[in-house]
């Protein structure tokens, strides 16, 4: 492996998440439809039929390109890309060619140390980002096809890397960073398995330090993150094969089997592409005036590379609580209420999320925005605790009581009684009963197993449920044994 | 530029347009075209400076006459067993298509 | 006058004034069709008989069972003192390249033969819902491809009412023919190269092609997805506004439907046309085109009887006050045909994709080894050889590597023949036209048989028509008298962009000025 540096570069296309698909009325999810029932005239190509653009579509691809950096086309127009295939109903795809929507861009995708590597950042630019249509679905039965036209024109992004990733980690590592910015835009549900993110990868190897580009292959057909760490690995290793053996890589286009877990040629007569690219003559360009580009990228929130790096110089927080809590948007946005709202060390927040509010999270299912104990309830909570009104594992009981209840700490507090008592008097008062109710444990200290005393703390805790401050118990305890 | 059609690209558009032509036809057609390419060729001589852009439409579509985009609102179609219904071959809800072949790598 | 060859607005008023029914009208129109018509198109027809040579074919279906369902509820309507629209009762055919829900729609191809449509087009909608009584679907070059009708699978092939040994023109030749000769008041047509306007004249009828984008193409199926336009077919100038205004307007499923107010054609259809500026250009009365054996340009002067004709026409609107400017230049006229061969390839050859056995349509029945062999099979025994022959040269100019010589540069052309028009329309420039007067076509209606395989010469039909597909403008073209064999000849006006007003007003005041010529008086043969 070290004698080659591997060049990969990422096709990716995103199904936006808007309620239509990006032609017609239809709704773009048919997840759960049966097969051509989710169809009009439109998206299934009949004669006659005309496209119409869906705002929401270029709305979204707007906000999109704008996080990925790329620049926007105030006029950007549509082309038909022609080709035969059964999904294709039109026989065309209508796409944008040479004057999309946007173009440059880039992710700064930070790699994780792994193998004793330091981590790093990996620049991965953006060639070319523009709107389509999404094809059907076929499904394999024997010597025969089965063509689904549900899927048929829901809204696309497609976005191409650069042949910058020189890892198959490094590509599963911008697979994953991609979901997470397409989810925290609100974009697109960018889930893998349901094919809202697909991804074909160009994947080559060239002696370390040439600069050159050696032929490709296209691997298509990869559905979830894994299959495309997997894929490229054995891509890569029958490329070096090839090579060790003195044969030429050849441009093939390569299909991932899931099932079968192999990569199969697809007949190059099918692949030998001229699509004539020209312009789709029944759609005008779309024209993004400033006015409309404003009010769009109004909604553009800050991105989850910037907030990460920023959770870590503005509140000192460890590169790996930074990571948790912006893996999401909602949660990101919760922690940062919750740190204003509190007003004391954002680790300590930091520490309540990660350890109790996280597992609340996967436990119920919620994201961060659906909880009860709302950021400035925890906020509330860890200032009680901080205080001393309440000892630490009344405050855990606490965050799972607000979110039963909805109602406030404080008040629920008062409610039940749940203060740490701190009067000498009543602690005295228990450390009494305790004392008499136990005879044997009094003995067992008193000839000399001073280690006893935690569990006498421990009894007073009972009787006062958890009420008791422990450390004067103690102090009363230690006294009265003495 | 090349000023005829060959056979060999004549062949290679049929195969490109999913045709398959008898040889009386292929004639025709291969006559035809080349007789077209000779009218097409005078626009080669055209006179065609900078300030000549292509016109996608002869009308202009300026912006207050270009229709607003579609709004994001779902509108099902009355009744897609209807479009369905026109498919040659059919089952379970699907179009049946013969297979596309495939080789698998070693 | 039998009721079928009363103008529609004649008829309307009729209908309201309750002295006739919707039902007598669409009787009429139908046995106007058992009359006249013949057999309708088929495929696979079998020889011509002798009958056949002397009726119109206009037909691929009559709807007869259905028009007179919709008939009757114009009458009900009428009877309950509702409105029942601007067309009520108005029997209109529909050149089958328009999609009709529940009746086949086949683009006078094999490959659509057995197509149903599940929705209907814009313009046919519009028609209906202003109370249109649809009679049938016409024929029609296949797929409109063509300028005299005979590429149509459903043959026998329509034939010029004026004289069936003729060609109707194309490729709305159903059209034009039903419409000739009293099958109905009005027809729906499609005008990609001159569709409407050519068929007009040579069956001696009014047709319209409409500013790009000013009537839906929704439901059209496309031939030259830039150029199509539906518009008018009538017997008047008054008839065809009177359809203009019901079918015009924005779409939600036309992205490329204006989005511009329809002004009211009909109130100002008989403004004066006194000091209006008619223009005529030299270089709509010769036609350049390449001799087949050398691929050297020819000039030819029009025949003198259609230059005649137009300049007849001129000396009619001078009369009435019209200023007539003459020498007004058009010099990129003559690269109409050579850019109209490559851009309406492209857009023919896209459109054309998505017939391949798979969705809807023909599937070849033989048995299929893979897929490859099913599209190759179906499309080559679904089209015939005018697709198909679009379909190569579409492939072939759209290849990336020929794309900038061909398709690029067809498309700069385009604003060149484009900028001919804004010069002439300028309001503060030299020529300042109203509209510009000129011959429909290069000669009139030829015999059948005598162009047809002769793709080229087929083409330069539409030499003095296609400019305003490209431009985008609109265009009418008018009966302007008939020539020395009893054929009528058809004289065109052409405005800026969405003058239809204007064009339909010169047109009006034309046809009113004309009214009382002999050559009026003389029906078409099929029906003396």
């Amino acid at each position: 492996m070290s004698d080659y540096e591997v060049v990969i570069g990422l096709e990716t296309h995103i199904q936006l998440n808007t309620t239509t698909k990006i032609f017609c009325a239809c709704k773009a999810d048919s997840w759960f439809d049966p097969p051509n029932t989710n169809i009009c005239p439109v998206c299934t190509g009949m004669p006659g039929v005309l496209p119409v653009l869906n705002k929401a579509a270029v709305e979204k691809a707007v906000v999109l390109a704008a996080a990925m950096h790329a620049e926007l086309r105030p006029l950007s127009f549509f082309d038909r890309k022609n080709y035969f295939y059964p999904d294709l109903p039109k026989g065309y795809q209508i796409s944008q060619y040479d004057q999309s929507l946007a173009f440059g861009g880039y992710l700064d995708l930070p790699v994780p140390a792994a193998n004793g590597q330091p981590a790093y950042i990996r620049k991965v630019t953006i060639h070319k980002l523009h709107l389509e249509e999404d094809a059907g679905k076929t499904k394999n039965a024997g010597s025969e096809r089965l063509i689904d036209f549900n899927r048929c024109g829901v809204p696309l992004v497609e976005m191409v890397t650069g042949p910058d990733l020189r890892s198959a980690d490094e590509a599963a590592q911008y697979l994953i960073r991609l979901r997470q910015l397409l989810r925290w835009l609100g974009v697109s549900e960018a889930d893998m398995e349901k094919g809202h993110l697909r991804c074909d990868a160009n994947v080559s190897i060239r002696p370390r330090g040439a600069t050159y580009l050696n032929p490709k292959t296209e691997i298509k057909n990869v559905n979830s993150i894994e299959a495309v760490r997997t894929a490229i690995e054995k891509e890569l290793e029958r490329q070096i094969r090839e090579v060790e053996a003195g044969r030429r890589i050849e441009a093939w286009t390569l299909e991932w089997d899931e099932d079968a877990g192999v990569l199969r040629k697809m007949r190059s007569k099918e692949t030998e592409a001229d699509y004539r690219y020209f312009r789709e003559p029944d759609l005008l360009p779309i024209r993004l005036e400033e006015a409309w580009k404003i009010e769009i990228l109004k909604s553009l929130p800050e991105l989850p590379l910037i907030r990460r790096q920023r959770f870590m110089d503005a509140y000192g927080l460890p590169e790996y609580d930074a990571d948790i809590l912006t893996t999401e948007r909602n949660l990101s946005d919760y922690f940062e209420t919750a740190v204003k709202a509190y007003g004391g060390d954002p680790k300590r927040v930091s520490n309540y999320l990660m350890n109790d509010v996280l597992r609340m999270l996967n436990e119920g299912g919620q994201t961060a925005d659906q909880l009860r104990l709302t950021p400035a309830f925890l906020a509330e909570i860890i200032k009680l605790a901080d205080a001393g009104t309440v000892n630490t594992s009344t405050a855990k009981t606490l965050l799972q009581k607000v979110e039963e209840s909805g109602t406030a700490p404080a008040e629920i507090v008062a409610a039940e009684g749940l203060g740490k008592v701190s009067d000498d008097s009543a602690i005295r008062a228990v450390v009494l009963e305790v004392l008499a109710e136990s005879p044997k444990e009094v003995e067992s200290y008193k000839a000399g197993k001073v280690t006893l005393i935690g569990w006498f703390v421990g009894q007073v805790m009972k009787k006062m449920r958890g009420k008791a401050d422990p450390t004067l118990a103690r102090t009363i305890l230690e006294e009265l044994l003495a | 530029m090349s000023d005829s059609i060959d056979r060999e690209t004549f062949d290679h558009l049929v195969g490109l347009a999913a045709l398959e032509l008898d040889q009386q036809q292929a004639d025709y057609l291969l006559r035809e075209l080349n007789n077209q390419l000779k009218a097409i060729r005078e626009l080669v001589a055209i006179p065609l400076d900078e300030s000549v852009p292509a016109s996608l439409h002869g009308v202009p579509f300026a912006p207050t006459e270009s229709p607003a985009l579609r709004e994001d609102i779902w509108l099902p179609h009355q009744d897609p067993g209807e479009i369905i219904a026109q498919a040659p071959n059919t089952r379970e809800g699907y179009i049946v298509v013969p297979d596309i072949p495939h080789t698998t790598l070693e | 006058m039998e009721l079928c060859d009363l103008p529609a607005y004649e008829l309307s008023l009729l209908l309201r004034q309750k002295q006739i029914s919707a039902e007598e009208i669409t009787r009429a129109c139908l046995e106007r069709v058992d009359q006249v018509d013949g057999r309708s198109g088929a495929l696979d027809s079998g020889e011509l008989t002798a009958e056949d040579e002397h009726k119109v074919h206009a037909f691929i279906t009559v709807t007869r069972e259905r028009a007179l369902n919709q008939a009757r509820v114009v009458d009900k309507r009428l009877a309950a003192g509702e409105d029942p629209g601007l067309l009520a009762g108005i029997p209109f055919t529909s050149k089958d390249i328009f999609c009709v829900r529940g009746t086949p729609s086949t683009a006078a191809s094999r490959i659509l033969a057995n197509y149903t449509a599940p929705y209907t087009a814009t313009p046919v909608a519009r028609m209906e819902e202003a109370g249109a009584v649809m009679i049938g679907k016409v024929n029609l070059d296949e797929f409109t491809y063509g300028s005299s009708n005979e590429s149509s699978a459903f043959q026998p092939a329509p034939r010029n009412p004026w004289n069936p040994a003729h060609v109707p023109g194309g490729s709305s030749g159903g059209s034009v023919a039903s419409v000739a000769a009293g099958e109905a008041a009005l027809s729906l047509g499609t005008d990609t190269a001159g569709s409407i306007r050519q068929p007009a004249a040579f069956c001696g009828v009014v047709g319209v092609k409409p500013t790009y984008g000013r009537v839906s193409r929704y439901g059209l199926i496309a031939f030259g997805s830039s150029l199509d336009c539906p518009g008018p077919v009538a017997r008047n100038v008054v008839d065809a506004a009177l359809m203009l205004q019901v079918i015009a307007g924005a779409d939600r499923r036309d992205s490329t439907a204006a989005n511009k107010p329809v002004p009211d054609y009909l109130s100002m259809l008989e403004q004066p046309v006194k000091g209006l500026r008619v223009g005529l250009s030299p270089d709509y009365f010769r036609i350049a085109f390449p001799d087949a054996a050398s691929g050297e340009y020819r000039e030819r002067p029009l025949p003198t009887d259609i230059e005649a004709h137009v300049i007849k026409a001129a000396e009619v609107l001078a009369s009435l006050g019209a200023e007539i400017v003459e020498d007004v230049p058009m010099p990129n006229t003559r690269y109409g045909i050579p850019a109209y061969f490559v851009i309406s390839r492209v857009e023919a050859a896209s459109n054309l994709h998505r017939y391949d056995g798979v969705k809807y349509g023909y599937r070849t029945p033989q048995p299929p080894g893979d897929l490859t062999q099913l599209y190759r099979k179906s499309r080559n025994e679904g089209f015939g050889l005018q697709p198909k022959l679009r379909i190569l040269m579409g492939m072939y100019v759209s290849a990336a590597q020929y794309s900038a010589q061909y398709y690029q540069r067809a498309l700069r052309v385009r604003t060149l023949m484009r900028r001919d028009f804004e010069q002439a329309f300028d309001k503060n420039g030299k020529y300042r036209l109203d509209v510009l007067l000129t011959p429909t076509t290069p000669t009139t209606a030829f015999k059948m048989g005598a162009v047809y395989g002769d793709s080229v010469l087929m083409q330069y039909a539409d030499q003095l028509t296609v400019p305003a597909n490209h431009a985008g403008i609109p265009g009418i073209s008018l009966p302007g008298g008939l020539d020395e064999n009893r054929m009528p000849v058809g004289i065109q006006l052409l405005g800026p962009d969405f003058s239809e007003d204007m064009l339909l007003r010169v047109g009006r005041a034309y046809e009113l000025a004309t009214e009382t010529e002999d050559w009026r008086k003389i029906k078409p043969m099929v029906l003396r």
